[in-house]
């Protein structure tokens, strides 16, 4: 999850993102925003998320056992 | 399914656009986005212009101007024509077909078989499989395709989801017999089950179009439309190319025995700038070989944004030598469809634009 913690904070345009951050509350979460998570999940690890999935995560540690629960 | 061909090919390309053009950057206050916001997602999508039809133009205008330009430079004779396929989404009436509407106005002949089908991002290989169907029966010798969609008119000026990326234009196919052309290999796939992922709700006879369909409301992203206009899920949508076209390629390759360096072009649908990047990064495809600034300068306009990259990208090339490629279309149906064939040859392969008669 390096790579993807790498890639999230410069999607998310922050230095350092903890696992009890909100999504929410990040300046840059918006639709654009999900979409290149999307996007980068896709290219990353080839597995498909989609905003449904992402509307039930609420902070980066539950994005992360989101991403987990699929590579599965 | 895949359906195979011999003894035709494309002819001429003609692409007919409207002149107005609309700056993605003149709407940004239209949307629910900051401005920081709306040039992020310029940059990311590759928004740029688009062209926009008039409120009275409709595809059947385009259309007219497009094939009267071909009649009137002897590029195409009226009497040659056997068949007359559109594919549209936006037809001037429910009834009749706007093809037979096209084909009186032209005086075109009692012969000259009328078709209209319904069909958007993948309009252009569909409507390519119907020409090739036609022209092996032995009376058939010169099918004329046309492109057309006017569906700008249909998407919200508040809906920065489809909004910025939507244009409109028209293109004119011929496609004929010839005994040395090489064999032609089309592949579709449709999945009916998410036929909704991109739809316009109202407007037809399961729900018609009424004061409260035109009302607009605001989705979870702020996005305001109303039931009278286009809608798109947007991350469904891109989750279905990644996860399609990949898939349909490879399996072309294995079927015909080919590689990425037997083909010099993937002409793909271009829906923005992103998604056919994120293609052809998932593909391993080279940028130069996918070319990808359609959307950015005329906008996507569904069926035509194939025959109106090879008029804007290849003209010049095919003039020098042939050049076998992959056509591919993805969306509305949900539909996706690729063809392996080789271009040579053109007659004509330009853009034009539309001027009111």
């Amino acid at each position: 999850m390096k790579t993807l913690e790498l890639k999230l904070k410069e999607i998310l345009e922050v230095d350092e993102i903890d696992n009890s951050d909100i999504l929410e509350d990040f300046d840059e979460w918006d639709s654009l925003t999900i979409l290149t998570i999307i996007a980068t999940v896709d290219s990353e690890y080839g597995i498909q998320i989609d905003s449904n999935d992402l509307d039930k995560a609420t902070t980066i540690g539950e994005l992360y056992s989101l991403i987990e629960s699929k590579l599965k | 399914m895949k359906y195979v061909f011999a003894n035709k090919r494309i002819t001429g390309i003609l692409s007919i656009l409207p002149p107005n053009e609309v700056k993605f950057e003149d709407e940004i206050d239209n949307y629910n986005f900051s401005r920081k916001q709306s040039l992020k997602l310029s940059k990311i999508m590759g928004f740029g212009t688009r062209r926009i039809a008039d409120e009275d133009t409709t595809i059947s205008d385009l259309c007219i101007y497009g094939l009267r330009y071909l009649f009137e430079n002897n590029l195409l004779k009226k009497d040659s024509i056997d068949a007359l396929i559109l594919v549209t989404q936006t037809p001037d009436h429910f009834l009749p077909p706007t093809s037979n509407i096209i084909s009186g106005k032209l005086k075109l002949s009692e012969e000259v078989l009328c078709l209209d089908i319904n069909q958007g991002c993948a309009g252009y290989e569909i409507g390519l499989l119907q020409a090739y169907l036609l022209l092996d029966q032995p009376n058939v010798n010169k099918v004329v395709l046309l492109n057309a969609d006017v569906l700008s008119r249909k998407v919200s000026k508040n809906d920065r989801n489809s909004r910025p990326l939507v244009g409109d234009g028209a293109s004119v196919t011929i496609i004929e017999q010839d005994k040395s052309a090489k064999e032609l290999n089309v592949y579709v796939k449709m999945n009916g089950e998410s036929a909704f992922a991109i739809q316009v709700p109202a407007g037809g006879f399961r729900l018609p179009s009424s004061p409260l369909t035109s009302v607009l409301e605001k989705d979870n992203s702020g996005n305001e439309r109303s039931l009278d206009n286009l809608v798109m899920k947007g991350d469904a949508v891109f989750n279905f190319v990644q996860n399609k076209i990949p898939e349909m390629i490879d399996y072309i390759f294995k079927d015909l025995a080919i590689s990425d360096e037997d083909i010099d072009y993937y002409l793909f649908h271009q829906p923005n700038k992103f998604m056919l990047e994120k293609l052809a990064e998932k593909m391993k495809i080279a940028f130069d070989k996918m070319p990808n600034n359609i959307v950015g300068k005329y906008g996507n306009g569904s069926g035509i944004t194939v025959p109106l990259n090879i008029c804007e990208n290849l003209n010049l090339k095919l003039k020098k030598k042939s050049l076998n490629v992959i056509l591919g279309g993805f969306g509305v149906g949900l539909t996706w469809s690729m063809i392996v064939c080789q271009l040579t040859d053109l007659k004509f392969c330009k853009i034009i634009n539309y001027q009111k008669l």
